[in-house]
């Protein structure tokens, strides 16, 4: 335990108006460790890491390197002190080259002239020394996610980082990719490296990281050494209170179909092919129907179709035994309930109020309005019903912009609108991305609760422990066909890997025939 | 009080006011000073003027002319109210019509275009109809609606345009203004609507008044006599007042806005996003319509139908309204009288110091740039604010080193 400290960042406190973000906050990383760092969604771990990188500047508190007091005022800075960070989205340039985006901001030049040769050498060579295989003439919009993270640590790594931040590395990746990138951060940290892991994730926690240090609501709860601690205590640590991490719920009892679709093709916007190509399943009534697969293999697509945000361009949609191929958004929203993947994008309008959120679909009913006139006071006792009910955490309340919530919080909004409206088919997409294990929690149980009310759920999820945990009926999908069907109780991740990587698939209603 | 002025300028609202205020303030400066740069460089004018100048750019509203001795004199007067009042009914409706596209995300640069189409449809009904067998008011109204609707089809068509075809309003929009300052000008010219009467106006169409018929005053010229006022600045009034509660109130006005803030959103949420820009450049039109509508009917305006070369500057300057008033529809009667105030201030320039008439425009122009800024200013209010709370925060932060905080209170 004689490891020297190579960042040490001493009671930070920082604070935004009506909320202190970082309350004397104390991390001190060593030389040669992954550090992970963990917390719910708003407990100041991405505003510590603002402050190391010279985003923001701290109230109170110092920063040492080596025992040095330094001052972090921007980026550069912190990039002169061989701080690296790989940001949870990309800050890539689409139309560049792979290695015209390791380059950028810091290229050799001649005379005023880029010398790329010297650069390509370099790259090339910790390329291959770290096995992070990269095309560095492709484009970044043609490359995958996967890739595009590679890029991303290459870039930490010509410019000779020593500090490498990771913040949620692994929201994007396949099971495969995310086992890649344990095995590199672990190789890093044996070369002297050391590595800040920002996470929520506990399982990744405990495979990659030596110490592990706690937030909760913008406080230093704690750091522990990763081998005296396991999961359980972790997840309590971080959410101040003793977790659930299994889903419970009794065996499904799944009635009707409420939701079948058939031959169910919808046209994609990347290529000329179907995005989905001639799917045929059923959601029945009481069960949770998960569809598993990859990013970007027509989950997305299949929605869009469904809930008649894309057209279809065939097959039929059939909800409580009506045809709903052809009809309107609103129409379809008569049965359904819909938990957008994008919640900024689709499921809330930021610059409204919580309140006038709530009545996104419902605003034209009844209750909320007379002759056209909006009745502000009903809707606000509505949303003040909502958020007690499904516990939205806000600053002001109804009157809160959603903008200024928290991302769990929106989520947790989003789901309590949707879930209100008691409609007979719910479709949640990604309902617990990037949300931390308090809200996953809830959220699941939200499900379930849906499940046994005798709703149908269609879960989209890309995450395999959710699908695992929650489905009563798996679903895998690949190159927009679904490639094979599972009870979960019968499967294991490794099998659905396989069918989520096109290496193995059904024939065609095999299994459900 | 301190902390009351601090409590209030975290208010978006409040922040918004003082932005607006102060670009006003900087515009105002910036023209006393070119009025004094012109004055001091022009022998012809000199020091004099220039303090004349000064006080006529700041006050012209409440100039009342020169006494015996040549001295400006200010007071009240009546007149330069009443005028202010009619010319800012147009500028507050054409400042609604932008600020409705505002609120569905639509930038209306077409409000030229639907103001010269409500022109020439409030004039040919107006003009048409003999009051001889219908009676005047109803020939009014009929004028009246002409005008809106013709506005609401040409601001329609770059809506449908936009929400069909997905092609940028704002080109569309540039589009139709140059179409319809053509197709006025071809529909008028040696029509039967030219005054040919009067020596040297055949360039002009007849004023309503010709046909007997004008909005009412009822009252308004015993209370600004000498003035050309009357009720059309209580029916932009009324307007305004009536978009304020159809966007903030209504359900189609939710529609609206929840567009304008998030289409993507809006469409998930099963609100027909297309119908909805078709709607919002619709009302934004029929607004500049009446625009036009309420400033030719009053009886003693002229229109010189020749306008292929270019566009009426009332619809251009709604944009300035509306921005210096946030799109707030109520905000924006006054912003609109403000606007016209700064027209009467430039008139009282010309007629009583030896200053060229375009040099008013040039301090109008100065102004109406300085509104666009009132944003940046409200940026720059915002960073103050935070810069303050962060300063006061290194201060006011009380030893708390020795606590302590270990997890597990709840379980």
């Amino acid at each position: 335990m004689a490891a020297e400290n190579v960042i040490e960042m001493l009671h930070i406190t920082k604070e935004f108006p009506g909320i202190v973000a970082n309350d004397d906050i104390t991390l001190q990383l060593r030389r040669g460790e992954v550090h992970a760092l963990l917390g719910e969604n708003g407990a100041g771990k991405s505003t510590l890491m603002s402050v190391l990188f010279g985003l923001y500047q701290p109230e109170a508190g110092i920063i040492k390197k080596n025992g040095q007091e330094v001052r972090i005022n921007n980026p550069n800075d912190a990039t002169a002190l061989g701080i690296g960070m790989v940001h949870q989205h990309f800050k890539l340039i689409d139309v560049f080259t792979v290695l015209d985006n390791i380059i950028l901001g810091a290229e050799t030049t001649k005379a005023g002239f880029l010398q790329k040769k010297e650069a390509r050498a370099k790259v090339q060579a910790l390329s291959e020394r770290y096995g992070l295989k990269v095309d560095l003439d492709a484009k970044v919009e043609d490359i995958t996610v996967g890739m595009q993270q590679r890029v991303e640590i290459l870039k930490m790594l010509y410019r000779d980082n020593e500090i490498l931040i990771f913040d949620e590395p692994t929201a994007v990746l396949t099971p495969q990719e995310i086992d890649e990138l344990m095995a590199t951060m672990k190789e890093f940290a044996k070369e002297g490296k050391s590595i800040l892991f920002i996470s929520h994730k506990l399982n990744e926690i405990m495979a990659v990281s030596d110490r592990v240090t706690v937030l909760r609501k913008g406080r230093y709860i704690g750091t522990v050494d990763t081998k005296d601690t396991d999961r359980q205590s972790l997840s309590n640590m971080m959410v101040g209170r003793s977790v659930q991490l299994e889903v419970q719920k009794a065996p499904a009892k799944p009635g009707e179909a409420v939701l079948s679709l058939r031959d169910f093709c919808v046209p994609s916007k990347a290529h000329k092919r179907n995005a989905v190509n001639g799917v045929s399943f059923d959601v029945r009534a009481g069960e949770i129907l998960c569809i598993a697969g990859i990013d970007g293999n027509g989950q997305s697509e299949l929605v869009y179709g469904l809930t008649g945000m894309e057209k279809s361009s065939g097959g039929t949609v059939t909800l409580c035994g009506e045809d709903i191929s052809h009809a309107s958004i609103r129409h379809r929203g008569r049965n359904m309930s819909h938990i957008p993947e994008d919640r900024h994008k689709h499921g809330l309008v930021l610059d409204f109020a919580l309140e006038q959120n709530m009545v996104l679909q419902r605003y034209r009913e009844k209750q909320f309005q007379t002759n056209g006139i909006i009745n502000r006071g009903a809707i606000r006792e509505y949303a003040q019903r909502l958020i007690r009910q499904y516990d939205v955490r806000s600053g002001q309340g109804p009157v809160t912009v959603a903008r200024s919530m928290s991302g769990g919080n929106q989520q947790k909004a989003i789901i309590a609108r949707e879930l209100d409206r008691e409609k007979p088919l719910v479709v949640a997409v990604q309902p617990t991305r990037g949300l931390d294990v308090g809200a996953i929690e809830y959220i699941h149980s939200q499900l379930v609760a849906e499940r046994d009310k005798g709703r149908a759920v269609l879960l989209v999820s890309l995450e395999l422990d959710e699908v695992m945990n929650l489905s009563d009926r798996i679903l895998v999908m690949y190159e927009g066909e679904i490639v094979g069907e599972f009870d979960p109780k019968k499967t294991d991740i490794q099998e659905l890997g396989l069918y989520m990587a096109g290496a193995k698939r059904m024939e065609k209603g095999g299994q459900s025939a | 009080m301190k902390e009351k002025w601090s409590a209030l300028m975290e208010k978006e609202g409040a922040k918004t006011v003082v932005a607006s205020l102060l670009s006003i303030l900087i515009g105002l400066l910036m023209g006393c000073i070119i009025v004094l740069i012109v004055g001091l460089t022009n022998p012809a004018l000199g020091a004099g003027s220039v303090w004349d100048g000064i006080r006529l750019v700041l006050g012209g509203i409440l100039s009342t002319g020169r006494d015996a001795v040549g001295k400006l004199t200010f007071g009240f007067n009546p007149t330069n109210v009443g005028n202010m009042l009619f010319r800012a009914t147009p500028l507050i409706l054409t400042g609604l019509s932008v600020a409705v596209a505002f609120k569905t995300g639509l930038f209306n640069i077409g409000a030229p275009g639907q103001y010269l189409m409500g022109t020439a449809a409030t004039l040919i009904v107006a003009l048409s109809i003999p009051t001889a067998s219908v009676p005047a008011p109803i020939v009014w109204l009929l004028a009246f609606l002409a005008g809106i609707l013709a506005g609401a089809a040409w601001g329609a068509i770059p809506g449908m345009v936009k929400a069909l075809l997905n092609i940028n309003e704002v080109l569309a929009c540039i589009m139709t203004n140059w179409i319809a300052a053509n197709l006025v000008t071809w529909v008028f010219a040696d029509s039967i609507w030219c005054n040919m009467e009067e020596n040297g106006k055949t360039g002009y169409i007849y004023k309503t008044a010709h046909n007997g018929v004008e909005t009412a005053k009822w009252g308004l010229d015993a209370v600004f006599p000498g003035s050309q006022v009357n009720w059309g600045i209580i029916i932009a009034i009324v307007l305004a007042v009536v978009v304020y509660v159809f966007i903030t109130k209504t359900t189609i006005g939710y529609e609206l806005v929840s567009c304008g803030s998030n289409r993507h959103a809006a469409r998930y949420a099963g609100i027909n996003d297309k119908r909805n820009i078709v709607l919002s450049m619709a009302i934004a039109g029929g607004l500049s319509g009446a625009a036009a509508s309420l400033y030719y009917l009053s009886g003693n305006t002229e229109f010189f139908w020749s306008t292929y070369q270019s566009l009426p500057a009332v619809g251009f300057n709604g944009i300035p309204v509306a921005l210096l008033a946030a799109s707030n529809p109520v905000a924006i009667i006054f912003t609109g009288c403000f606007m016209s105030m700064l027209n009467i201030s430039g008139q009282q320039l010309t007629n009583l110091t030896g200053y060229n008439e375009y040099i008013t425009d040039v301090i109008i122009a100065a102004i109406v740039y300085l509104s666009a800024f009132s944003l940046v200013i409200k940026m720059l209010l915002t960073g103050r604010k935070k810069r303050k709370t962060a300063a006061s925060g290194l201060d006011s932060r009380p030893a708390q080193d020795g606590r302590t905080e270990k997890g597990g209170e709840g379980a």
